[in-house]
Parts: structure tokens; sequence; C-alpha cells
């Protein structure tokens, strides 16, 4: 590879990716400098040192409540989208059925339609059918939008495995179950891992739909934050922050771990 | 059992799924902006078309939209070109770097633009010590605090969309420009931005669809008097309970979305074969 590139270019360079990389982190680091301020006020440069905005927050009884919602809500949307998610790119890799291609087209539809448009549909679709919303209606709407990344993150693995290995499974007298048990789902595994955690996140995350999908004593994490930032934000919303922050970090750390990110990073 | 009763319960839950929780809402939702007192009208539409109030929210979502995408562009091209071209191990930090604030929470990324740009945050008083601006300067309500939330909360999709399109340009390309005389930046700009075009027009689709549907950002950093068109939408829902109109401004909004997906979809399928 051809690396004569001009010195001023690649100070220039160094220089672009550590601004880049401060517009970036900057609010992150931000967040965490001002949870573990001393002062009453949302301030940074933090003044001192005190934790005592983490413990505002851990016997703060609503957002211990909306911790647990969201908890509820993502473990199930994660566990419901693997399922989904894992045998629907289990089918769509093997393009035998009808309509395939419009068939992938369509599972991946969400990733498209904007969450807004979605969130108005199925708040106005429900409250017509089963009126007032719950945690159920939340389940439902996050599994539709996390699917497609299980179904993306799983199609991208099966799509360098080995078809044969399936046909000499079969050839050796494995039934459908066995080959889908101990050949497939191996293949898969990677790929459903990643997309588990993905949804995990994403789910965790989420206030659009949160925010359409609510009613008073059921708000998630981020709607609970976004209530206090809308009102009067006090350094305990930042020690909620940092704490989701950290579990960011922890779940990239952990997919980095498991599966290597370079995946991801060319996908 | 077939294989195709095989493929089909495979994907069965997921078709229903779809099918009940997604395309049925949808539909609904479109029905409900066409629905009036006596059977089908198009009077909510009229209603935003014809309000200059609404027509200015529509054109600044489009001008703000617009804006945020090309400094993504501007910001994602060498950033995704210098991820694809460090050494492995620079580049993983360097995609954790862009990962990071991707997986975090809007809200709470918001938050940190909200204590940074408040009027006695770091980024006013910089600006102030420098001499840059005025006293009373303040950047939060402003639609400038909206452009800099955005681009922070969207520059990652843009980034890693360029990123995979240029991983995967063969570098003999540009090893062969040099050789044949070219200069570092003649090799970028012949070679490697019109190949890259493809990951461009991705992202670009990516950020302004999702910079013109968001409301969280805009709502938190622009205030209650500079809306856009979601935050508008937010609003109908959720403090007028307009249902209806809600559901037309998303059709606009879903129409707008569509009209510039359309010619890229028939660029990609042209060159995929």
């Amino acid at each position: 590879m051809v690396r004569a590139v001009s010195t001023p270019l690649r100070i220039g360079a160094v220089a672009f990716v550590v601004l880049t990389g401060i517009f970036l982190l900057a609010p992150l680091v931000v967040i965490v400098g001002v949870s573990v301020s001393e002062s009453q006020f949302i301030s940074f440069p933090p003044t001192g040192f005190s934790l005592r905005w983490y413990e505002a927050v851990l016997s703060s009884d609503a957002y211990l409540n909306a911790a647990w919602i969201s908890i509820q809500v993502a473990l199930l949307v994660t566990v419901t989208s693997c399922f989904v998610g894992g045998a629907a790119a289990i089918a769509l890799h093997r393009r035998k059925l009808p309509f395939s291609g419009l068939l992938s087209t369509l599972f991946l539809s969400p990733l498209v339609l904007p969450t807004i448009i979605y969130a108005i549909g199925m708040l106005m679709l429900w409250s017509a059918i089963f009126g007032p919303v719950s945690v159920v209606t939340l389940w439902v709407s996050h599994t539709i939008i996390t699917t497609p990344y299980v179904i993306r993150t799983t199609l991208a693995v099966l799509s360098e495995s080995d078809p044969f290995l399936e046909e000499a499974a079969q050839t050796m007298g494995a039934s459908r179950f066995q080959r889908l048990r101990l050949v497939v789902l191996p293949q898969c595994l990677p790929g459903l891992a990643a997309g588990t955690f993905f949804a995990f996140n994403i789910s965790f995350d989420e206030a659009v739909l949160a925010l359409f999908l609510r009613k008073p004593g059921m708000t998630t994490l981020p709607v609970q934050i976004y209530g206090q930032l809308e009102f009067s934000p006090d350094p305990s919303v930042a020690a909620v922050s940092s704490i989701m922050i950290g579990l960011t970090v922890l779940l990239i750390f952990v997919i980095d771990r498991m599966l290597g990110l370079h995946r991801f990073a060319s996908t | 059992m077939t294989d195709r009763a095989e493929n089909s319960l495979l994907i069965l839950p997921g078709l229903l799924l779809l099918v009940l929780a997604f395309f049925v809402p949808i539909a609904q939702m479109l029905m409900l902006s066409v629905s009036g007192e006596n059977g089908l009208t198009l009077a909510h539409f009229t209603r935003f078309l014809s309000d200059p109030y609404y027509l200015n929210v529509l054109w600044r979502t489009v001008r703000l939209s617009a804006i945020i995408t090309l400094i993504c562009a501007l910001i994602g091209f060498p950033m995704a070109y210098i991820m694809a071209h460090v050494s492995p191990r620079l580049r993983l930090w360097l995609v954790i770097m862009v990962i990071l604030p991707l997986m975090t929470s809007v809200v709470v990324r918001t938050f940190g633009w909200m204590v940074l740009l408040s009027r006695s945050g770091l980024v006013p008083e910089v600006l102030r010590d420098l001499g840059l601006v005025g006293r009373n300067f303040s950047l939060m309500q402003t639609e400038t605090a909206i452009v800099i939330g955005m681009v922070q909360v969207l520059l990652p999709f843009m980034t890693l969309s360029i990123l995979g399109v240029i991983t995967r340009i063969d570098s003999r390309l540009e090893e062969a420009a040099r050789t044949m005389g070219c200069t570092f930046l003649q090799t970028l700009r012949t070679v490697v931005l019109p190949l890259s075009v493809p990951g461009i027009v991705a992202g670009s689709l990516l950020v302004f669809t999702l910079s013109a549907s968001s409301f969280v950002t805009p709502n938190l950093l622009g205030g209650a008097r500079i809306q856009v068109l979601a935050a508008s939408i937010y609003r109908s829902v959720t403090q007028t309970l307009d249902w209806p109109f809600a559901a037309a401004q998303a059709v606009i909004l879903f129409l707008g979305i569509i009209v510039l997906l359309m010619p890229y979809a028939r660029l990609s399928g042209r060159s995929n074969g």
C-alpha cells in the first residue's frame, strides 16, 4: 500500500480524528462529570466529588420503577426477537420460499420506516382494539423494531456458513429437527448472540415508542429521564444517565469479547 | 414434512407478528388520516398545507435535515476513510468511539448537549472567554443547538455506512493512481470519492430520514418555539389529542421520505443488475 502521505496531511488527519472524537464523546463525558458533582445544580466542570446523586437515584421510587419496567420490557423483547428473528432468518437464508426476495424486504422494513410513524399507528390501533396501553404494547412494538437487527446479524453469519453441512447431516440420516438443532443453530449462534445484545440495547434505550405508548405509572427509564429534562433536571438525572452509559460500555465490551466488533464495522 | 413446510413454519411467527403488529397499525394510521365525521376527507391535509405556521414547520424540518445531512457527510467521509486506512488495533478503538454514542440512548446524549450548551455551559463560556460572542449569548433554544445535537446523534450512522463501502474498495486502485502520478488528494477525489458514492448516498438517506423524523433532540434543545414536523406530531398526539391531524402529519412525513427513497431504490436496483 502506498503510504506516502505528506506530513501536514497526517497532522491534519490526526487533529481531525481527535476533534471528531471529542465531539462524539463530549456529551457522555460531561454527564459522567456532572453525576459525581457535589453541587445542587447541574454544572460542568464538576465541583468536588460525591456519590450522593447515585444514592438519590437508588432510593428514588420513580427511577427504580422505571428501571424495573425497562428491564422487564427489554428482557421480554430480547427473548422474543431472538426466537422470531432467528427462525425467520434461517428460512430467509434458504431462499426456498415463494417471494423470498419480497419477504426479506418486508422483514427489514421496520428499519426503514421512521419509528414515529409506526408509534402513532401502534397507539391508534391498540387504543381502538384493546384500550389503554400496557407493558404488552411496548413489548410487541419493541419486538417489531428489534427483530430486523437479529435477522440481519443472523443472515450475515449464515451467508458465511458452509451450505453443505446441512446436506451432509441429511445424508447421514439426521432428522429435520436434529439438523436444525445440531447444524443450523450452532452456525447461527454468533449472529444470533450479537442481534440479541443489540435488541436488548435498543429496547432499553428506546424513547420514541416509549414516549407515545406510555401511561401514568408506566414509564421506561428513557421516558423518565426525558420528563425530568423537560421539567427540572438535577444531577440525579446525570447519575441515571451515567448508569445507562456504563451499561452500554459493558455491552460493547461483551459483544467485542464474544464476537469481535470488527465484524460490525463493515456491515 | 417437506422443506416447504419447514421453512413456512420457521417464518410464520415473524410474518404474523409483522403483519398484525406492523402493517395493520400503519394501515390504521393511513385510514385515520383521511377519516372525518362523515366519511373520507382530506380536511386534515388541507388544514396542514394551507396554514403558514405548519408550512413553516415543514420547511424548517427539511432545511435542518438537509444541513444536518450535509455536515454528517462532510465529517463522515474523511472519518470513514481514515478508519479504513489505520492499523486494525487503532481501527477497533475508532469503531468503539463511533459505536459508543450510537448505542447510548438519544435522551442521554441530548442531555449532555443541554449541559454543554446551556447559558452557563462549557461551550458558551469558552466562546465568551475568547471574545467571540457577547455576554448574553446562549445556544439553547436555537436551531444551531438542534443541528449540533443531531449531527452528534446521527454522525455514527453516516460514518458506518461509508466505512462499509470504503473497506471494500480495492486498495490496488489507489496504488495504481498514485503510481501514475496522482497526488494523495487527487487520488481521493478521482478514485476513492466516486467509489464511495453508494455509501454516501445510503448514509445520507438514512441520516435525512432519521433527522426529519426525530423530535426528542429538537424538543429538548430547540424548545417549544422551534417546532419541527415530528415534534408537531408528538404535540398533536399528546397535548391537543387531535389524532387524525397527527396521522395526517405523519402521512406527510411518510410521503416526503418515500419520495426521497424512490430515486435511491431505482439507483441501487440498477446497479445490482
